[in-house]
């Protein structure tokens, strides 16, 4: 039964997909009913405890399951999706906008599928489902041929996380016999440490962190609705959720919990340092998608071993609900300006309904009370102060640098300007918008005790004193950002593309990953296939002695020689025979024979290759290439050597870590 | 009813070989002798009953006293691949002619090829087995001379010479390894029952290597997989399409029927050699695919790399690690899933790749671009199959793989970890083909390209529907191939 959450939006997605552009009203309609039948069913399925399974192939059995943690991810999803939806509908523009939305319905449904998943064949397939569709939707508008590269980039580098969830995968089966969650408690050693970490290390790729958070730059060349629905419901929040669902079995892992924090609370600040210096406001935007998904993994992991996944959980939510509203602001406020540089807008006049709505999401953004998200965040902060003093500090610096980078946004944005807007919003695109930014209000019920007292979760107790040092935090940094955004003209910095990272990653992966697979390609042409021409060649030299038999006159020729060489000419004219017309049916044995000479004696005709024999030259040539690339590394070309070096590296920790298993 | 499989498409061969029949009476032919043979295959599945050993069995006496006779038969592992080929085949042949000339001698080599594909896959007699064998490289040899491009010749010969080499090495082991046993026999059950090398040493360890370097050309494996790319290269689609779908498979079913069922205890020594090689054959084919500018190549290439997972997952099956009979159960019904996703996928990527040829004359993906404008039923059928080839779950690839993966893992942890990496360069290059053909500005010159035609579109979706058949519900397939008998019967 529980099949139907994540099935019904995905076919429903393809329908509207395959069916084609159509009306505005008429799509609008289908698609926001079907988000709205979604959300029906995710109450439904939360309330009543829908399970399912589903016999996949020999002891592989897809199940689903809603946890009270996962019963508010499957609500929160299609409810968000429902307004960036709408947004959709009525912002994008007319081609290809049946594709659009249908592919987004089909990206919830995936996105459902993972978070209602209770074994890890039915998480790797929603997993994987909705790289395929970050990849459509990234290059959505396709003529651009950098938007198709960048969902490639996109893909290929959350694949390489997806790996982990493979390993995790089969760590898994050949450690306890089945997938299931509840498998991984029965795991121990390093089967569970692979486990763990391969989950880390996928769950880290889907949330842009650490190295990975570089995809979600490129992914910026999607359209808006696209970036809201991928930062705020799905693929990205996923990472959090994973971690949050499987934290119980994963927890007491030794170094698991150390590595997740440190992952976290770096991309946190490195994040919020990367948001606070772009100029471009969706990639600040996405800066601080990376930096809030690392608050989450703090929250999961902090105090080892007790960890408050529920609260990563509950900050996912909220930043759900201003993260989605800020990516649709920013598409309204980048389509009035014709470009997403922030210096070129500032449009609280001619936009104040869309500038007052998207200042509720900016608070929330900047966790100031009594947004929900402010709650959220003092919370991750009182845990973090619970696993030490430093980690709570660094928690509220991050908080106050997610202040600084939502001021500044806010106010570039939607300063008071005479920027005359080159396009302005239909009232759907800011009622969807209003919807969420009034949701981010709505989730300030968070700070009244009752309602914290129904939240089915264990929470970290807060002091006072920490929490106004953290007010004082987030004001400064509000001041800071108003201050920057004011001061704002030169462009940014180069360090505001990441810190240098795709750059890095360009020169240390992929350039050298190309030139080692256009070497491989000229191996294989080159040495691998001289063996058999060699072969061939050999056979020729053969032949050419048959044919001085054959011109030295019979009489000198023994007996079953001569048989041979007379049927040469003779097969050769059947040969071209069969090549014109066969309607001669032939003895494929003899014919053969004959095939082989001719074959062996034509294949040898090529002038250039004069060589007595191919496997001195096949030596040859690699006794070249290798001299080639030794030179290589000794000209200069550093990020070679590098290359080389980290492979190996990686080749010897592998090598490490499976002897012992 | 199997030996009517077989022969059905060989009639109409002789029949369209020497009747002067026109061009379309003779497709029509051609296509409903493919289907019949179908058909018949099709009623053999319909009354199979899985995990139960041979069935279907027929037998007519031929040479006695060598111990040959018409045999035939299928199990888990044949009757899947044989229905995949005879599918494969009414595709193949359905599909549109690129150069339409001499279309009666076309359609007459396609189904004395088909003939000999399913032959190789129905006999259970070892001596004729390696007759359609050898039989199959005449027919894909001709097709390829014939109706090919570019240097198709020299392509055809190298082809023909290559994988000729690898089967004469092929007959020499079947000839010793049936003079083990006594009296002389060809039949397969029996030796499979009989296990004529089990405790020898030396002679047993060459034997098996004879088996594993013939269908290691076939298959094709690293680093004898270099007749490949040019065979492909200047084939017609269609015949790409069965040679990348049909008769590569044979290699991998060889080395399963053969090399791992008669021959338990060698194949189990050696077990894990083969899984190095598949695991290089892995890395390698992704790599090189990965450099590939001409469209066929990185398909031809990508089949290296997917023949690769099919043979670590059958090299796992036959390891005979124990403790690990359901690891390796998994293996092997990953390994026969990935022969029968593989010839669907590559079948279909094969036959998109032979309309490009059709419509243009151009295999460079650099000539392509910004095609999903006046094509898009071409990149809806090429973009699935890419997808289903790079493993997206939920497409026939995923299952395949993550069988294979799964099962490899508890065997070999290491190589299956470091099979992963396909993975990655699969997408990668699958992604990048995508993007240079259809997206992107497209090039004047291509404004008049043409989509698919409706035609082509239903051969593309009997495949396709297939793919993604398996990928969503895998369990009727996966209950056929019943892969815990066939290592009960074959390999211990």
């Amino acid at each position: 039964m529980l099949f139907a959450l994540p099935l019904f939006p995905a076919l429903a997605g393809l329908a509207i997909w395959t069916q084609g552009d159509g009306p505005r009203l008429r799509l609008a309609l289908i698609t926001g009913g079907a988000a709205v039948v979604t959300l029906a069913l995710a109450v439904l399925a939360a309330a009543q405890g829908w399970q399912g399974s589903f016999v996949w192939g020999t002891g592989l059995e897809l199940r689903l399951a809603l946890t009270p943690l996962s019963a508010a991810v499957a609500i929160t999803v299609p409810a968000v999706a429902l307004a960036v939806l709408v947004f959709a509908a009525a912002h994008e523009e007319r081609r290809g906008r049946a594709r659009l939305l249908g592919l987004m319905l089909i990206f919830t449904g995936a996105m459902l599928l993972t978070v209602t998943a209770a074994d890890l064949l039915s998480l790797l397939i929603g997993w994987e489902v909705m790289g395929f569709c970050s990849w459509a939707l990234i290059g959505h508008h396709w003529r651009d041929h950098t938007n198709m590269a960048s969902g490639r980039y996109a893909f290929v580098t959350t694949r390489l996380g997806d790996l982990g969830l493979f390993i995790a995968l089969m760590a898994t089966w050949s450690g306890a016999g089945t997938l299931d969650y509840a498998a991984l408690g029965r795991l121990n050693g390093t089967a569970l440490a692979l486990a763990a970490f391969g989950v880390l290390v996928a769950a880290g790729a889907k949330a842009g962190q650490g190295p990975f958070a570089v995809w979600l730059f490129r992914a910026m060349d999607g359209p808006s609705s696209v970036s809201a629905l991928l930062h705020a419901a799905t693929m990205v929040a996923a990472g959090a959720y994973l971690l949050a669902r499987l934290h119980p079995w994963l927890s007491g892992v030794p170094g698991w919990s150390g590595a997740v924090i440190a992952l976290g609370l770096v991309t946190a600040l490195a994040g919020g340092a990367v948001a606070v210096m772009h100029g471009h406001a969706k990639k600040l935007l996405a800066a601080s998608t990376s930096a809030q998904l690392g608050l989450m993994f703090v929250a999961v992991a902090v105090a080892v071993g007790v960890g408050y996944p529920g609260v990563a959980v509950v900050h996912l939510v909220t930043h759900a609900a201003f993260k989605a509203p800020l990516f649709l602001s920013a598409g309204i406020a980048g389509e009035a300006a014709g470009t997403y540089r922030l210096r070129e807008m500032g449009y609280m006049h001619a936009l104040p309904w869309t500038a007052g709505l998207t200042a509720l999401a900016a608070l929330a953004l900047a966790a100031v009370p009594p947004m929900g998200a402010a709650w959220s965040k003092e919370r991750i902060a009182a845990a973090a102060m619970h696993e030490s003093l430093w980690l709570g500090l660094a928690v509220m610096v991050a908080g106050a640098l997610s202040a600084a980078y939502a001021a500044r946004f806010w106010w570039l944005a939607y300063a008071p300007g005479n920027t005359a807007p080159e396009a302005r919003p239909r009232w759907p695109e800011i009622a969807a918008t209003g919807a969420l930014a009034l949701a981010c209000v709505g989730l300030g019920l968070l700070w009244l005790d009752p309602v914290q007292a129904a939240l089915p979760m264990r929470l970290p107790e807060g002091v006072s004193l920490e929490t106004a040092v953290s007010l004082v935090l987030v004001a400064t940094g509000l001041l800071a950002g108003l201050t920057l955004a004011r001061r704002e003209k030169a462009p940014e910095p180069q360090a505001a593309d990441w810190l240098g990272l795709p750059a890095l990653i360009d020169a240390g992966i992929v350039l050298p990953f190309g030139q080692m697979a256009r070497l491989a390609a000229y191996i294989d042409d080159a040495v691998l296939d001289a063996l058999p021409r060699g072969a061939a060649r050999l056979a020729k030299r053969v032949a050419r002695g048959w044919r001085w038999f054959d011109k030295a006159g019979p009489g000198a020729v023994p007996q079953g020689a001569e048989g041979a060489t007379r049927m040469l000419p003779h097969g050769r004219r059947g040969f071209r025979g069969l090549m014109q017309a066969d309607h001669r049916l032939i003895d494929a044995a003899v014919w053969r024979t004959v095939a082989i000479t001719r074959a062996l004696a034509r294949l040898s005709d090529n002038p250039g290759e004069t060589l007595a024999d191919g496997l001195p030259e096949g030596a040859a040539r690699i006794i070249g290439h290798s001299g080639a690339d030794a030179r290589r590394l000794q000209t200069g070309l550093s990020h070679h050597y590098y290359a080389i070096f980290v492979t190996g590296a990686a080749a010897a920790i592998l090598f490490l870590i499976f002897r012992r298993f | 009813m199997l030996t009517l499989a077989i022969l059905l498409p060989l009639a109409a061969a002789a029949l369209l070989a020497f009747a002067p029949l026109s061009a379309s009476l003779s497709r029509s032919l051609a296509i409903a002798a493919a289907a019949l043979s179908l058909v018949a295959l099709v009623v053999v599945w319909a009354g199979f009953t899985p995990a139960a050993g041979f069935q279907a069995v027929q037998e007519a006496p031929w040479i006695p006293a060598l111990g040959v006779a018409w045999r035939v038969g299928v199990d888990g592992i044949s009757l899947p691949l044989a229905l995949m080929s005879g599918l494969l085949f009414v595709a193949a042949i359905a599909w549109p002619m690129e150069r339409e000339v001499n279309a009666r001698q076309y359609y007459a080599w396609f189904l004395f090829l088909e003939g000999a594909s399913l032959g190789v896959f129905l006999t259970l007699d070892l001596l004729i087995f390696y007759v359609f064998f050898d039989l199959s490289l005449v027919g894909m040899y001709f097709l390829i001379g014939r109706w090919g491009h570019g240097e198709a010749q020299r392509a055809a010969l190298k082809f023909f010479l290559y994988t000729l080499a690898g089967s004469l090495l092929i007959l020499l082991a079947i000839i010793a390894l049936v003079l083990m046993v006594d009296p002389l026999t060809f039949d397969m059950r029996e030796l499979i029952a009989m296990q004529p090398v089990a405790g020898m040493d030396l002679r047993a360890g060459l034997i098996l290597l004879g088996f594993v370097i013939g269908f290691a050309v076939k298959t094709p494996l690293f680093p004898v997989h270099t007749w490949l790319p040019p065979a492909h290269v200047d084939a017609p689609g269609a015949a790409s399409a069965i040679l990348a779908g049909v008769l590569l498979k044979m290699g991998t079913y060889g080395l399963v029927r053969i090399a791992m069922q008669m021959m338990r205890e060698t194949f189990a020594t050696w077990a894990l050699a083969i899984g190095i090689v598949a695991l290089i054959s892995i890395l390698w084919g992704s790599i090189v695919a990965f450099a590939q500018e001409n469209l066929k190549r990185r398909i031809a290439y990508t089949s290296v790399n997917h023949m690769g997972y099919a043979v670590l997952g059958i090299a796992v099956a036959g390891s005979a690690v124990t403790g690990h009979e359901a690891a390796r159960d998994l293996a092997l019904t990953g390994a026969v899933v990935e022969m029968v996703a593989h010839g669907l996928i590559t079948g279909a990527l094969f036959l998109i790749a032979g309309a490009f040829w059709a419509r243009r004359q151009e295999y460079d993906l650099d000539h392509y671009g910004g095609l999903a404008g006046n094509a898009p039923r071409m990149m809806a059928a090429m973009g699935l199959a890419s997808f289903a080839s790079l493993g997206l779950p939920g497409l026939a690839g995923f299952v395949a793989e993550v069988q294979i993966f799964i099962g490899a893992f508890a065997v070999w942890p290491w190589l299956a970890a470091l099979a992963l990496l396909g993975l990655i360069v699969t997408a990668a290059l699958f992604l990048g083909m995508l993007q240079r053909i259809f997206f992107g500005q497209r090039p004047p010159a291509l404004n008049d390209f043409a989509d698919l035609t409706a035609v082509e579109m239903s051969v593309m979706a009997a495949l396709l529907v297939l793919v993604v058949l398996i990928g969503v519900w895998p369990a009727w397939l996966l209950e056929m191939i019943g892969a815990g008998a066939l290592l009960a019967t074959g390999g211990g």
